[in-house]
């Protein structure tokens, strides 16, 4: 993990302190992701996030984008499954 | 959530939709110059839509040209967009803030003065007292001083016993009382004469101390004196009726 000692001591959050995504799923209509790098692809029953660590994939229905932000992504819909691959 | 849709409506946002192949590049962009782009959906494979505010359309020009995308404004919502509905429309809005104005400064007024409470004194009279001490028909609310002008009218005024000014809205109500008239006060050990109230027939005078005008027998219409006293006795002023 490359966060720095201070932060480590600190006990900051880890996302504020490096730029590792941070991903919050709300019951399985809602996915934010904060630290985002840029989007890649972008369709209604797909979308691929980019991070700074790897890709994030979402499958679903209806995906729309709900708040783009410079910082944090927002996305509502019917999600059937999401995953992620290292880079 | 509903604050932020109000703060986005009182500010001004477009609904539009951009039409092109790169559509992600767009968003990144956007991203990267601070945009903030909501409610985004996907109409086909080339078009979306997103709401966007007014400050920031200006901005996403440059940004259509790099990305060779179309931008096309679907709808404007704002407060600044409803303004300009009224602009032929300058006289209404003028005079109905001078209505609201008008209302406003018109019930800093008194238009009504009621009077209750008058039995003997007529209205006339008491409205003309009020109006010199300085409750008249149109004078401004805030400048009449009730608790003076009840002083001074309670002062001058002997006919009213108690007079109370309410104001309430326009309208002055004015309670009065009015006095009773004294009675008046016989002071019992001075001089004075016994004098009968009625025609009639003297039959007998009983005088007590022996100073007695009248006669016996004697017709006396009422008003004459009958009896003089000379030392100041108690006396009681009494009726003499007819035998």
């Amino acid at each position: 993990m490359n966060f720095n000692k201070v932060n480590e001591i600190l006990d900051m959050p880890k996302e504020v302190g490096t730029n590792i995504p941070k991903v919050t799923l709300t019951g399985f209509e809602e996915i934010v992701i904060e630290n985002y790098k840029g989007i890649l692809e972008y369709e209604e029953f797909f979308i691929r996030i980019c991070t700074h660590i790897g890709n994030i994939n979402i499958n679903g229905f209806g995906l729309k984008l709900n708040q783009i932000t410079d910082e944090a992504v927002s996305i509502t819909g019917k999600i059937e499954n999401f995953d992620f691959e290292r880079r | 959530m509903i604050l932020k849709r109000i703060k986005n409506f009182l500010l001004g946002y477009l609904q539009i939709e951009i039409e092109g192949f790169f559509i992600e590049r767009f968003f990144n962009m956007c991203a990267k110059e601070k945009i903030k782009l909501w409610g985004t959906k996907r109409k086909n494979k080339i078009a979306v839509t997103t709401k966007i505010n007014i400050d920031d359309f200006k901005q996403i020009r440059k940004i259509a040209k790099k990305t060779s995308s179309r931008v096309r404004i679907k709808r404007k919502r704002g407060i600044i967009f409803e303004m300009k509905k009224y602009k032929n429309r300058k006289v209404f809005i003028f005079l109905f803030f001078t209505l609201v104005l008008s209302i406003f400064m018109l019930s800093n007024f008194i238009w009504n003065i009621e009077i209750i409470g008058n039995e003997q004194l007529s209205e006339k009279e008491i409205i003309e007292t009020l109006n010199k001490n300085g409750l008249k028909q149109g004078s401004l609310k805030f400048k009449i001083d009730s608790k003076k002008i009840i002083e001074k009218i309670r002062l001058e005024n002997e006919k009213i016993a108690w007079i109370g000014i309410d104001l309430k809205g326009t309208n002055a109500k004015v309670t009065i009382a009015e006095a009773t008239e004294k009675p008046e006060i016989i002071d019992e050990n001075e001089y004075c004469d016994i004098v009968s109230t009625k025609e009639g027939i003297i039959t007998k005078v009983n005088a007590i101390n022996r100073n007695s005008i009248s006669k016996r027998r004697r017709c006396s219409r009422s008003g004459t004196k009958i009896n003089r006293r000379m030392d100041g006795r108690k006396i009681y002023r009494s009726k003499i009726h007819a035998c």
